[in-house]
């Protein structure tokens, strides 16, 4: 079809785009490669390819915002079929004789079902793309929809401010517009035999332009022209995600969900010396670094961020697009200087940092595999390191962890005190050899609000015959949130001093009343020669109960429940079904809050946060919860008993505050699932009575 | 810039404290830094970082453990570190005042700071004294020191919100109420290499003092009275409150 000029032309443009587009993808891979080594990955192909499949379904995008995935779903197939469409394209320009329509009659041999159903497809497509990009061009800039926006507070890259992914957006919306329509208009100046039956839109188009030789050119032109200049743009835009995002998954974190990356690479690099943490973007892991390429911009983590919710300075989305400007500026841009510059200055504020409870969601809600969460602690650990002025409460928390092995100022040997207040003696599991070592943790050891519930577990761990014993003064905290605020080092003391308790103690299993003991000890303990097995006691009285242990006597059907899946238990650990199981066994009425199981809201007190001596003004991530619960429930409860259900000792004092300042006393009661375990089980007196009164 | 900071070990309060005779039982209580000594640590390192200079700190190392505060002052940025080996964990300040004297004389320091009290004895005078001993000026109660050439300007506080600044000559020592800014945190990991790397000096006790005090009793506050908590939901706690204050005619 091409003239020779036209040929000659063609091929200097593609040579050139084809170079543009080599530089933009190389300039992007030695950035990636300069972050810090990564965790070993097992057999990448493998992951790469189920990655494909997922990308090829959509299927993470669905975790959120059904509809819009949807229509993304319908862009994405409408731009798959375009790739081939645009080859084809090529092909007719340079083959003469090449020819698709009226199902490839000109090409002698053609496999004419075949050809036809392509025509039939990419005809379809064009429609249904030209569809896609008018609602999310109406999105963004008609319906101008909040959640592509940004709290004011939060630290944002100047060009991002100035309107930077929307002027993105807009390019890439007219491209795609411009280039379909010049595509199907190609395509039906070719028709001089009149409708194809397979291009309907095409023959539409022909029915009021006519066929043209002078047309198929010019639209030819405009639409591989685009080609050539979008493609290159891509690798210097948001649009990089195209190509970046299904390698991002295949390449996503393969340890646990609870297992933090180390402070300091394990990979090491001869003559490189690794400070923990990250003050610079490079200080990150290369994964790190590709998150920011792969990130799609589109703010699904911002929308479940707790923190963000609070109206604090964070959103995990402005970290990563901040991330990728950044990057921008330094390696296209003339700023190469700016990568020197802290994360702290550049891409995330000192108090945004630290106002992530380490929740997960944003990980968890991420379509294309990325860990805002990651960097966050990454950036708190070298703030540590350096020196860094910390909150108050945090500090008087670490200095009492690193003297008492608590973070509430208590002594060692007070650790137990409870125990000793019981009916029955406690076993200490380092004197006698015990089959389940109960870590107890702080808050249900030395908190005065938790410690009946924790009575009532001993005494009902005691009735259902388990054979218990706890470390007493030899237990220290389990670290988990230690080292999500970036206290490595602390961290690691706190393990050693546990694996030395362990160590003299004997036992089959350790069960932990807290989930965040439960999840370090399960995850990461294992790196430093911890391998045990670790229960919740939610699933160890569930089995007390189904083994027939334990009884349920009386059903609680005077209770209407919720129950909030804790992060640390559910997202983390995928703990869903043990409470749920335990709640049906007792009777009472279940009703599910709209965010459960791996959608939980945080209650706003992990990752340090319950340590923080700044209380942050507006609506508590917990308080939003009640209400939650609250309209849950609805307004026919009867006379029967609202209640929160909880099974974390943080929770047991985070809602209960919850529900005093949101005015809720009365309406809704806060319990740790143990109380109405006790009351359907029934307990022994003398603790009950002290217990439950307390 | 020379500065001397003393420090102190106290009996932990974390836990209940074990009374044994007339004394704390020693041998079952954990040993901790002087909440204030933290504060002049912090007002060293300061001024060190404003105009230079060295900042040794020592202590009397009465049970053996002092080892692990001289660490973390090092993770503060302290640069020497020394104990008075003197395994008496019942030496009282007059005695810990002339044995730090002593051991500070030679040092040729251009400050000494001691926190201005320590919450054993709630006695206040060990800096006093080592001032007395060296015969230097010494200013209690400080809320802030600058540096600048041979002479320093401190900062103290006073009731009411009145504060007032004061000129002094170097060498002086100062009772140190608390750094302008809240003592920094020291990550494990620092406190763990310096506990690994560095050398603490030790030095023998050498003179003799007394308070010519001795303990006679110690005993855990006897409660003799018990706040009444009205029990009752916030409608029956606020009716009992009015017929309270009513029947006291108050209202
Ligand atoms: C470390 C420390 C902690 C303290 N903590 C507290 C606390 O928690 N609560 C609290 O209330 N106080 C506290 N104080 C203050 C203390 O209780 C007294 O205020 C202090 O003993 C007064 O001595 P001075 O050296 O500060 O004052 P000075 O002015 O030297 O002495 C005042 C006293 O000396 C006598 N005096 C002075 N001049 C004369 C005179 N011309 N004629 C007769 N008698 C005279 C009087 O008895 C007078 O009360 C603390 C002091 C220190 C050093
Ligand atoms: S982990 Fe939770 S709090 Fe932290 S950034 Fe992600 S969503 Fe926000
Ligand atoms: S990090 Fe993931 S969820 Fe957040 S904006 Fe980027 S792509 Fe979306």
């Amino acid at each position: 079809m091409l003239t020779t000029i036209e040929k000659i032309i063609f091929i200097i443009l593609a040579l050139t785009s084809a170079g543009f587009t080599f530089h933009g993808f190389k300039v992007i891979i030695d950035s990636i490669r300069r972050g810090r080594p990564a965790p070993e990955l097992k057999n990448v192909p493998l992951s790469l390819v189920k990655a494909a499949i997922t990308v090829l379904f959509q299927r993470t995008i669905f975790k959120a915002r059904k509809g819009l995935s949807a229509i993304h779903m319908g862009l994405f197939f409408g731009l798959i079929t375009y790739a081939f469409v645009n080859l084809f394209d090529a092909l007719e320009g340079l083959v003469p004789g090449f020819d698709l329509i009226y199902g490839g009659k000109h090409i002698p041999n053609a496999p004419t079902g075949l050809v036809n159903a392509f025509n039939l497809i990419a005809d379809v497509m064009s429609i249904f793309l030209l569809i896609a990009i008018t609602v999310f061009f109406a999105r963004r800039f008609i319906a101008k929809d909040k959640a592509l926006n940004y709290r004011e507070n939060v630290l944002l890259n100047p060009k991002v401010k100035a309107g930077g992914q929307a002027r993105d957006s807009l390019i890439v919306d007219v491209f795609v517009v411009m280039h379909v329509i010049a595509h199907v208009l190609s395509q039906a100046y070719r028709l001089t035999d009149g409708a194809d039956p397979f291009m309907p839109f095409a023959s539409f188009l022909n029915s009021i332009f006519g066929a043209s030789q002078t047309g198929v050119h010019v639209a030819w032109w405009v639409s591989i022209g685009w080609v050539m200049f979008i493609i290159p743009y891509l690798s210097r835009s948001k649009h990089t995600h195209f190509f970046m995002s299904p390698i991002n998954l295949g390449l996503a974190k393969q340890n646990p969900r609870g297992q933090l990356d180390p402070a300091i690479p394990l990979t090491m690099i001869e003559g490189q010396k690794f400070d923990p943490g990250a003050k610079h973007i490079h200080d990150l892991s290369w994964k790190r670094v590709l998150d920011s390429y792969a990130c799609v911009q589109c703010n699904r983590c911002q929308d479940v961020c707790p923190a963000n919710f609070y109206g604090r300075p964070l959103s995990p989305s402005a970290l990563e697009v901040n991330k990728r400007y950044l990057l921008k500026d330094a390696t296209f841009g003339s700023h190469p200087d700016r990568l020197l510059l802290p994360l702290t200055e550049t891409v995330i504020s000192p108090e945004a940092v630290w106002s992530c409870t380490t929740c997960y969601a944003c990980v968890r809600v991420c379509p294309v595999g990325n860990e805002p969460m990651a960097d966050i602690v990454d950036i708190r650990r070298r703030m540590l390191i350096d020196g860094y002025e910390i909150d108050s409460g945090v500090q008087n928390a670490l200095q009492s962890l690193a003297t008492n092995g608590n973070w509430m100022s208590k002594g060692k040997r007070l650790r137990g005190r409870w125990a000793k207040e019981m009916q029955f003696p406690v076993k200490n599991a380092t004197e006698e050899p015990v089959e389940h070592l109960w870590f107890v943790g702080d808050t249900a050891s030395f908190d005065e609000r938790v410690i009946p519930n924790t009575k009532l577990v001993a005494q009902l761990f005691h009735q259902g015959g388990l054979d218990f014993g706890i470390l007493y003064q030899s237990e220290s905290n389990a670290g988990n949130d230690v080292r999500r605020v970036g206290e490595e080092g602390l961290f690691e003391q706190l393990v050693e001093q546990n694996m030395e308790a362990f160590g003299k103690a004997q036992f089959k299993q350790i069960v932990t009343t807290d989930p965040h003991s439960f999840n370090t000890l399960k995850n990461e303990y294992p790196q430093f020669g911890g391998t045990f097995e670790v229960k919740h006691y939610t699933v160890t009285l569930l089995k007390l109960i189904e083994e027939g242990k334990l009884t349920v006597k009386n059903k609680l059907a005077n209770y209407k429940v919720t129950f909030h899946d804790p992060c640390y238990l559910g997202r983390y650990n995928g703990g869903f079904t043990a409470p749920r199981k335990l709640l049906e066994l007792l009777g009472v009425e279940f009703v599910e809050m709209p965010r459960n199981c791996e959608n939980s809201f945080c209650c706003g007190a992990g990752g340090g946060q319950i340590w923080m001596g700044k209380v942050a003004p507006g609506e508590r991530p917990a308080e939003n919860r009640i209400k939650e619960a609250l309209s849950t429930f609805g307004e026919g409860a009867g006379d029967k008993t609202q209640l929160f259900i909880v099974t974390c000792p943080k929770d047991m004092i985070m809602y209960s505050d919850a529900v005093k300042t949101t005015g809720n006393e009365g309406r809704i009661e806060v319990r740790d699932i143990i109380q109405l375990v006790a009351e359907a089980v029934g307990v022994d007196e003398v603790v009950a009575a002290e217990s439950i009164s307390a | 810039m020379n500065i001397v900071v003393a420090i102190k070990h106290i009996p932990s309060i974390a836990d209940d404290l074990p009374v044994k005779g007339n004394n704390v039982d020693f041998d079952s209580v954990d040993f901790v830094l002087n909440e204030w000594d933290e504060h002049s640590i912090e007002q060293a390192v300061l001024i060190k970082e404003a105009v230079g200079g060295t900042v040794t700190v020592i202590g009397v190392d009465l049970i053996g453990e002092l080892d692990n505060a001289l660490h973390l002052a090092l993770a503060k940025g302290a640069d020497k570190v020394a104990k008075i080996t003197a395994d008496d964990p019942a030496a009282d300040s007059h005695t810990q005042a002339k044995w730090l004297a002593e051991a500070v004389k030679g040092m040729g320091a251009d400050m000494v700071f001691a926190g201005v009290q320590a919450s054993n004895d709630i006695d206040g005078q060990i800096g006093a004294m080592i001032a007395a001993y060296l015969d230097m000026p010494y200013i209690g109660g400080t809320s802030a020191i600058e540096v600048s050439g041979s002479a320093a300007t401190v900062s103290k506080e006073f009731p009411g919100g009145v504060g007032m600044k004061y000129s002094i000559t170097l060498p002086f020592v100062a009772g140190v109420q608390s750094a302008p800014k809240p003592p920094r945190y020291a990550p494990v990991s620092k406190v763990r290499q310096m506990a690994q790397t560095a050398t603490v000096e030790k030095i023998a006790p050498t003179g003799e003092a007394s308070s010519g005090l001795a303990f006679k009793k110690m005993a855990p506050p006897v409660a003799t009275g018990h706040a009444e908590m009205i029990e009752g939901s916030s409608k029956e706690v606020a009716a009992k409150i009015v017929e309270l204050l009513k029947s006291k005619g108050l209202a």
